[in-house]
């Protein structure tokens, strides 16, 4: 009696269990089959779905080849873009270098400052600038002014009269003041070498000449033209 | 206390099945030819019972492994390229038909023999 009540008990149970996975499953294929867009699936068969596919496949793929080579491209051209600039870039310095060293702008650097004045026992005159010249472009200098006329490679410096003289197409007198940029302490140990320099030999001559280092000089533009006329490069 | 138990699961498979997560189309073939199975084995069970020849083991046994084994053959179906789950639905639904037709005679022969009691019974009165 009780065993069979037992069973009955484990058959309900069971049963109940059944019923319950039948009914879930079922619900989930109902539910399944409601939310697929049946619209679009019903009416075409498994093969065109399969077709479909693999057209959509393919055309993915010849799209997504395509994005690559355009990106490869893009990547390319920007490095190109990338070597234009750096080659711009280049030239740029190499330009503003060259106009630098030519005088065609306004420099600024550390370098010395030498004033030379008439005195009776001496008279300056266009040789002394020259030599002075000379020995500062030894000395290394980068920038020369006399009288803030820039000395560039076509500079002229020659005697007008007597107390006058041309640098540049500039008329000057005494005092001359000459800039230099260049490394501070070569030009003025170069200037002022015992006996050989510059300074030593004219101040035993009785010149006025006074030495001044300086860090911020500023030596103007050379404001003539620089022009070529004649010459022309030769080619190879 | 049988009915009962049907009744609740009827409603808590239905309500699981309503918050389990949704089956992917593909894989919604398979369901579909486990659902069959299984109904086929319920109607049986019932055709049975009727017949008082329900056995609780044949039931489940019959409930869980035809529900696996369509779905097996279904997969195997696919992997050869034959629609082998036509046959099964055959197989079930004729089964269907048939445990139907046991179930529908049995409440008829139960019908008539009511009436005709009645009708006896009227006769005697």
């Amino acid at each position: 009696m009780k065993k069979e009540k037992k069973n009955k008990i484990v058959m309900t149970i069971i049963i109940g269990l059944v019923c319950i996975v039948f009914f879930a499953v079922m619900f989930m294929q109902f539910k399944t089959i409601e939310e697929t867009n049946i619209a679009d699936i019903k009416y075409m068969r498994e093969t065109e779905l399969r077709t479909a596919i693999s057209e959509w496949k393919s055309k993915y793929e010849d799209t997504q080849k395509q994005l690559d080579a355009n990106r490869k491209s893009v990547q390319e051209y920007r490095k190109s873009i990338e070597k234009n600039g750096e080659a711009s870039e280049l030239i740029d310095k190499d330009l503003a270098e060259s106009n630098m060293l030519l005088g065609k702008t306004d420099v600024v650097g550390e370098g010395v400052i030498v004033t030379l004045n008439n005195t009776p026992d001496c008279t300056i005159t266009y040789f002394h600038l020259l030599e002075l010249v000379n020995e500062l472009r030894y000395a290394g200098a980068e920038a020369i002014s006399i009288n803030d006329a820039r000395v560039v490679t076509t500079t002229e410096m020659t005697q007008v009269i007597d107390s006058r003289m041309q640098v540049s197409g500039h008329r000057i007198a005494s005092p001359y003041v000459i800039k230099a940029i260049g490394n501070q302490t070569y030009l003025s140990s170069t200037l002022s070498l015992k006996d050989s320099g510059f300074i030593d030999r004219y101040k035993a001559s009785g010149m006025d000449v006074k030495l001044e280092k300086g860090n911020n000089i500023k030596i103007l533009k050379y404001n003539g033209d620089l022009k070529v006329k004649y010459m022309e490069e030769v080619k190879r | 206390m049988i009915f009962i138990a049907i009744i609740m699961g009827c409603i808590l498979g239905a309500i699981i099945g309503i918050y389990a997560p949704m089956v992917p189309y593909t894989y919604s073939g398979y369901l579909a030819i486990a659902i069959i199975a299984a109904l086929d084995s319920v109607f049986g069970g019932i055709a049975s019972t009727l017949n008082k020849q329900f056995d609780l083991k044949i039931f489940v046994s019959g409930f869980f492994g035809n529900a696996i084994l369509s779905m097996l053959l279904t997969y195997l179906g696919q992997k050869l390229n034959v629609d082998i789950y036509l046959a099964a639905i055959v197989v079930f639904v004729g089964r269907m038909f048939n445990n139907l037709a046991i179930i529908r005679r049995y409440y008829l022969e139960k019908w008539t023999n009511h009436k005709k009691k009645v009708s006896t019974e009227n006769i005697a009165q």
